[in-house]
């Protein structure tokens, strides 16, 4: 199996390269035979990739350790389930499952792509190609997975303890599967660039990619979240390093996407700037592809300096000036057809909304870059840190999280003065008696203030819009709540799907700004000693040292801290925190010590404890912290991803509901035209 | 001297790469922060030294605690020196620099002055953020440059569209959804009655 999934790469590569080649013939010859060829292509470059992918996988269950790749990132007694993460651990295997999802997008999406826009389909395939056909290079002469050692060591080195969490094991994947989904949007935004068909028929196949994507990177964002809080000890889940903002910049313009499509889809508007979010979300995965391989940038989990990173470099710059070049020599045809009516509708909204994610987008590349573009000017090396991108972005952040209730309030085409009073009425209490009431209760953090006070505002406005549509449907169709709540969402899943994603992004915000009340101590303490303190909330807390212990379990040597922990005098449950001592299968240490923290979750405040040393014995050093609402950050993620799925998921019945549209397209226009 | 086809692209990335990136860009090998997967600069410590200029401790501990999150560990961690102190206990250079930070505090000197030694001692990438000064400024001010450029552009766009706006030639158009277009269109009216 081994020795196939090695040669299957190099047919892989051979399969992408005629995929490529047959692809762009097809798109200028129109030969029916070069496309079913470019198609057929596709499908053996998965195949084959399949192939390498169960070899590597093979090679890794079976600790050949013969390969540089199973020798440096696994170990034989690496439990199971980490054997089979192992396979994205390090630079070469995560390319080859890079190339796995890749392969397995283009084949999905060349075979859905339909008869309606067969037109496009060969330089869709084409494009596909190139991209995959980049990984298998790189694959097969920059990072190859196969590469043997010379010698075969007795155990390899084993998994880096930290990625030895199933946050960490699930967290890749989505990510890879968010990032890689970009590139179906890009690959039919270039053919049909190069077609000139850019009328809206290619946006409902690329809508249905990029919210898969943006469902993905959401889950995978929040995946990496909570990794870094439970398994790095720092007690924090976002620290604006370079690799975290990397998965985070197509994040931002997708989400723009999922925006603005919306205009193009209404209202023919915002074409150039719907095709240019869509390449600036696939070139941004490169890019972040780029930052995490390369070494350029110092990250807290970047992989290793290599120079695969100069491979994405040159990629992406190709692609950037393959891009700009075929935007450039078609902004004739992608004039919008429809115009505005007035500066105060939906439409503006969501210009205003893309406005404020690029802008964001803007500010998070450049802190990431800012680093390189000093040491370029000044030739000093600086540090960019989370102080900074808190300052910058959390303006950005609370102008987002205002228009979030602002763009639901207002009509397609045109409100009026009387109608926006009426709207906001509500969200604008709901924000004011919110902000209001906090400070009375004495809060005077004045980010947070507005942060709380906004969400105010928005849950006003959300549950406004599902107030609103339950009573109409009770009215008219005479349901119960509960079917008039669920019909609403399912009979328009799009806008109510939405909204549910929005109340993800509000418990967020609310988590975020919950940070400004974080309060953190470091303590040296013996068995049977007590600490006491307070919380953010003002209640008293009782930690009782259970002392240290130190004993061996699985591949490791453990020394864990107890604390019995008492609030108000009341005992809320025991916190343990550990030191663990990573060890091959002779015994031998195989990396630096790793911290496994002791949390007590609460829907309030999370406590969080990191044992940071063992001194003298019984003497522990570790850092408590309370860190007020961060439970609603995995709230949040949840309920945006579950808001992502209803939006997405497949319409029964889509078929007869769009050949309705046509026919009562007039009545529709004219009930919004009259309201 | 032959070389096989690896070792030409090796060879000529590396080229590339030594052209395009300068050297010091690159991420120092040598060991491994435990709090990280960067690489950890052991060796990366330097004292950080000044006569006291009085006798009594210039800030309580949390003062200094909250001080030393605005200066960078030099080990290569990215956190600055309390998390990385108090989190990671096999790195040698954030209790060096904490020791340093207590004795400055110790011998009197305030916050700003404490942050000026450590840049004196490790240059600007002492700091958690940029200083705001000279280029730096750059850092802070372009993203909301940025922001209002495209503000007055979009409300310029917008302007001219709606100058160019007929009536008659801007219809909005449905898109696909589950429920029949005259169901949604009855609740949408319902629910919008009030647009005026």
């Amino acid at each position: 199996m081994i020795l196939v999934g090695e040669l299957s790469l190099w047919v892989a590569l051979l399969m992408a390269a005629w995929g490529t080649t047959m692809g762009f013939a097809a798109g200028v010859t129109r030969r029916a035979e070069l496309v079913l060829s470019a198609e057929r292509a596709i499908y053996a470059t998965f195949a084959f990739i399949l192939l390498a992918s169960l070899g590597i996988w093979t090679a890794i269950l079976a600790s050949d350790f013969s390969f540089k790749f199973v020798a440096s990132f696994t170990s034989a007694n690496l439990p199971t389930v980490y054997k089979f993460t192992a396979f994205w651990a390090g630079q070469s295997g995560s390319l080859l499952f890079w190339a796995l999802i890749l392969s397995l997008y283009s084949a999905i999406a060349v075979a859905t792509i339909g008869s309606q826009r067969s037109e496009l389909k060969p330089y869709v395939a084409g494009t596909l190609s190139a991209v995959t056909l980049f990984f298998t290079l790189v694959l097969c002469f920059g990072a190859n997975p196969y590469e043997r050692l010379d010698w075969i060591p007795p155990d390899g080195r084993g998994m880096n303890p930290q990625l030895q969490n199933p946050g960490m094991a699930a967290h890749p994947p989505n990510l890879y599967l968010g990032l890689i989904a970009t590139t179906v949007p890009f690959a039919y935004a270039v053919a049909a660039l190069i077609t000139r068909r850019l009328d809206s028929e290619w946006l409902v196949a690329v809508r249905r990619w990029a919210l898969l994507s943006w469902f993905f990177l959401t889950v995978g964002i929040t995946l990496g979240m909570w990794w870094a809080y439970v398994e790095l000890g720092w007690g924090g889940y976002w620290a604006w390093d370079p690799v975290e903002n990397a998965s985070f910049l197509p994040w931002l313009t997708g989400t723009a996407f999922l925006h603005s499509i919306m205009v193009q889809e209404k209202r023919g508007m915002l074409r150039k700037w719907n095709v240019t979010l869509v390449a600036a979300t696939f070139l941004l995965s490169i890019f972040g592809t780029f930052i995490t391989r390369s070494g350029v940038i110092s990250s807290v989990h970047s992989f290793a300096q290599s120079p695969v990173g100069y491979w994405f470099a040159g990629f992406l710059v190709l692609m950037i000036v393959a891009t700009a070049y075929l935007v450039s020599t078609r902004l004739r045809d992608l004039r919008g057809v429809s115009q505005l009516e007035s500066v105060v509708s939906r439409e503006a909204a969501f210009l205003f909304n893309n406005l404020v994610l690029v802008g964001m987008a803007f500010s998070v590349l450049w802190g990431t870059i800012f680093p390189i573009l000093s040491e370029a000017v000044r030739g000093e090396k600086i540090t960019v840190g989370p102080s900074f991108f808190n300052q910058v972005n959390i303006p950005f952040g609370l102008l987002l999280l205002a228009l979030t209730g602002i763009g639901p309030l207002i009509a397609w085409r045109k409100a009026s003065a009387a109608s926006l009073k009426r709207q906001f009425a509500a969200s604008l209490t709901g924000g004011l008696v919110t902000g209001g009431a906090l400070m009375a209760l004495g809060m005077r953090d004045a980010y947070a203030l507005v942060a709380y006070a906004l969400a105010g505002f928005v849950l006003t406005t959300i549950g406004q819009e599902f107030y609103k549509g339950i009573g109409a449907r009770r009215r008219i169709y005479g349901e119960n709540v509960f079917q008039a709540l669920l019909r609403l969402i399912g009979r328009n899943r799009r806008r109510y799907g939405g909204y549910i994603v929005h109340l993800g992004v509000v418990m967020l915000f609310v988590a975020f700004a919950g940070q400004a009340f974080r309060k953190e101590q470091d303590v040296t303490i013996r068995a049977g000693e007590t600490f006491e303190t307070t919380d953010p909330y003002g209640h008293s807390w009782r930690f009782v040292s259970q002392g240290v212990s130190r004993y061996d379990e699985l591949n490791r040597q453990t020394t864990a801290l107890l604390l019995d922990a008492s609030r108000d005098g009341e005992r809320v449950g025991l916190l343990k925190t550990e030191k663990r001592q990573h060890v091959d299968s002779r015994g031998v240490p195989t990396f630096e010590p790793s911290t496994e923290v002791g949390i007590l979750e609460g829907i309030r405040q999370d406590v969080y404890v990191v044992l940071a040393g063992v001194s003298s014995g019984e003497t522990a050093e570790i850092r408590i912290t309370f860190n007020p609402l961060v439970v609603w950050v995995w709230v949040g993620g949840a309920i945006m991803a579950i808001g992502g799925l209803i939006v997405m998921w497949p319409q029964a019945g889509r078929r007869h509901a769009q050949a309705g549209y046509a026919a009562v397209l007039e009545p529709r226009a004219a009930i919004e035209t009259a309201s | 001297m032959k070389l096989d086809r690896r070792q030409f692209v090796g060879e000529f990335t590396a080229v590339i790469a030594a052209t395009f990136v300068p050297r010091s860009l690159r991420a120092p090998q040598s060991g491994q922060s435990a709090a990280t997967n960067a690489p950890m600069n052991e060796g990366a410590y330097r004292p950080v030294r000044l006569p006291a200029v009085k006798s009594s401790p210039s800030m309580t501990n949390d003062e200094r605690d909250k001080l030393e999150h605005e200066i960078h560990c030099q080990c290569a961690c990215n956190l600055d020196v309390y998390t990385c102190r108090t989190t990671d206990f096999t790195c040698p250079v954030s209790p060096a620099m904490h020791r340093d930070v207590m004795s400055l505090v110790e011998g009197g000197h305030n916050a700003q002055a404490i942050l000026d030694a450590f840049v004196g001692a490790y240059g600007e990438r002492a700091l958690m953020a940029p200083t705001k000064s000279g280029f730096n400024w750059a850092a802070y001010v372009v993203p909301f440059l940025a922001l209002g450029a495209g503000t007055v552009l979009v409300a310029t766009l917008l302007r001219t569209w709606k100058r160019q706006t007929t009536l008659a030639s801007s219809p909005v158009r449905n898109v696909p959804v589950e429920g029949t277009a005259d169901e949604i269109a009855v609740i949408d009216a319902a629910v919008r009655r009030d647009d005026g």
